[in-house]
């Protein structure tokens, strides 16, 4: 082969194979960064950490008492509102998820990570890595102090699981969608007015805190169109109901929008680096 | 042997805006290659061709023999790129250690070693005494060792310095043309883009002279000056004008040239010249207000060839 006869290179000190073993080192690397950064700030973390079960009591003991039983549906209203606060903890996560990435494009850093001989994947998945772990803890948490103020999962210890895979599933699709925000921006400015406009409206026209059937029709109609919803009403029937067949239609569609925010994800990715050779 | 880096007709466009516009290209193993050139000449563009972040809108560009656009990742895992910034957010709350442990591990340097290696090149920049702090408590000398440092853990064939000591006190600019040289002596090709006139007369080997995208002159820093062709006298004067033309054509005057409110005079012999134009002067009433005399700089090539003072131009 004429390149090969052209080489003028020396035998390479790093390992001149790929696969599987490579891209690993590469994720953990990159995560291992993240989790330095976390580690610097531990406040950051307590603060993340803590916050959804702040929320929690805070809805649990105040505004609980204002709500009526009939409107939404049981007399057991943390297990109600439980899915909606570890929806909106996954919400905020994914703009403070984004928010690394989007300073490293403006920094100039996201270059010097494109001329070194990585997957271009290691670079996003090393984020939704660290975000998985945070979000464990995170649930954890607040699940811990769900069950002290006496909720319990009516589908059992087996439904924690599937709680978790619906969250996890949820934080695949927002992330990804602030992740695509981050690299479609021009600027940081644009990001921040934008997630700062969506964050709360994404909320409340979701099902967090009122079930689809004392909504508006219009209300409905956004509910009905936003992941956030799926994921909400698949912990609310772990916790209120228990193993129903409508889990499975839920999960589904949580699926399906992580699938499509994730490949919409890489392909903002893909544009904003496609200026470089891949 | 063929050349490390070799760049045959490259173009890169923006939009309307040329910044490469037909350049070529060699740069041969173990030498200290300059691009010297103003701001907006197509250095950085010309290296993130190199490095792989750009495709080129046509011509090419191969590294070790290897074309940029076609295989990407044989030319990433043999080029150490330092670029012209250094990072806030790529270094934000890690220590110098930290960082290039990082980096070592995304050039798959296997696991048992990268400690060793990220000792290795901190050694090299002379940062050993300040690894475990946080980059964000460096000077801005130390952050750019620093990012040498991080050039080197894969061990590169060739390394790319996108203005290596922009921005650096006196000091951290001979440390960094220091590591330039001992890197030249581990068998490092080295890539340097600049526009300081000294550091390409200081480092590099061999420069090519860069002006609106194009190469407009290559060669050894000596060779280059040579061609500006014996002396130089630097007179300053408020008619510049009637200065040029009271002087074109006398026998010992090989070329004249005003640039930036100076008039460049290019001579074979001073003793002859000096004498000859001071009598000029005085009879045509030509008041000079200073007169050097000067061995050509690279500043006179750069004259030579685009008709503009580099300094003026940065």
């Amino acid at each position: 082969m004429a390149i090969q006869s052209e080489r003028v290179a020396r035998p390479l000190a790093i390992p001149d194979v790929s696969g599987g073993a490579e891209w690993l080192q590469e994720v953990l690397a990159l995560a291992r960064r993240w989790f330095i950064m976390l580690k610097r700030e531990p406040l950051n973390l307590v603060f993340s950490i803590a916050q959804p079960a702040l929320w929690l009591a805070f809805f649990g003991m105040g505004i609980g008492r204002a709500v009526d039983a009939a409107v939404v549906g049981t007399s057991d209203y943390l297990g109600f509102v439980l899915p909606g606060i570890i929806a909106f903890t996954v919400l905020g996560n994914g703009v403070a998820s984004a928010m690394p990435l989007l300073f490293d494009k403006e920094d100039g850093y996201l270059d010097k990570l494109m001329a070194m001989p990585i997957a271009r994947s290691s670079v996003i998945v090393s984020r939704f890595l660290y975000q998985t772990v945070l979000l464990v803890g995170q649930v954890a948490l607040v699940l811990g102090v769900a069950f002290a103020m006496g909720v319990r999962l009516a589908a059992g210890p087996a439904g924690l699981l599937v709680l978790l895979v619906a969250v996890v599933l949820l934080t695949l699709a927002v992330t990804a969608a602030f992740l695509a925000l981050a690299y479609a921006v021009p600027g940081h400015g644009t990001f921040f007015a934008v997630t700062g406009f969506v964050t709360l409206p994404l909320l409340f026209m979701s099902n967090a805190f009122i079930p689809f059937s004392a909504m508006p029709g219009w209300m409905a109609v956004c509910a009905y169109l936003n992941p956030l919803s799926y994921a909400i009403e698949t912990m609310r029937i772990l916790v209120l109901e228990g193993w129903r067949a409508h889990l499975l239609y839920n999960l589904g569609v949580l699926g399906v929008a992580a699938a499509a925010l994730l490949a919409y994800g890489t392909h903002e990715f893909r544009k904003h680096t496609g200026a470089r050779v891949d | 042997m063929p050349p490390v880096v070799e760049i045959s007709a490259l173009r890169r466009t923006f939009g309307s805006v040329t910044a490469v516009d037909s350049l070529d290209l060699a740069v041969e193993r173990g030498e200290v290659f300059g691009l010297l050139g103003p701001n907006g000449a197509g250095k950085t563009t010309t290296i993130r061709v190199l490095a792989t972040l750009l495709p080129p809108t046509s011509g090419s560009a191969r590294v070790c023999g290897f074309d940029v656009t076609r295989q990407p990742n044989e030319v990433r895992r043999r080029i150490g790129y330092v670029m012209q910034q250094t990072f806030q957010s790529g270094r934000y709350l890690m220590t110098g250690r930290e960082a290039v442990e990082i980096e070592a591990a995304l050039y798959h340097v296997p696991r048992r070693e990268v400690r060793a290696r990220a000792a290795e090149v901190l050694e090299i920049v002379g940062l050993t005494q300040h690894a475990d702090r946080l980059v964000m408590t460096y000077s801005g000398g130390m952050k750019k060792r620093l990012e040498l440092a991080a050039g080197l853990l894969h061990h590169p064939d060739v390394l790319f310095l996108d203005e290596p000591s922009l921005g650096l006190d006196v000091q951290s600019r001979h440390a960094m043309w220091d590591h330039v040289r001992m890197l030249q002596g581990r068998g490092v090709t080295v890539l340097v883009a600049t526009n300081y006139l000294d550091e390409a007369d200081r480092i590099c080997d061999r420069l090519a002279i860069i002006d609106h995208g194009r190469t407009v002159a290559t060669g050894t820093p000596d060779a280059l000056k040579r061609d500006v062709g014996g002396d130089a006298l630097l007179a300053s004067t408020r008619d510049a004008e009637h200065l040029v033309e009271v002087v074109r054509g006398e026998p010992w005057v090989r070329r004249v040239v005003p640039a930036g409110g100076e008039v460049h005079i290019y001579i074979d012999n001073a003793s002859v010249a000096i004498p000859a134009l001071m009598r000029l002067a005085l009879e045509r009433g030509v008041e000079l207000e200073r007169l050097s005399y000067t061995q050509p700089t690279l500043d006179d090539v750069f004259l030579l060839h685009t008709g503009r003072e580099l300094r003026e131009v940065v």
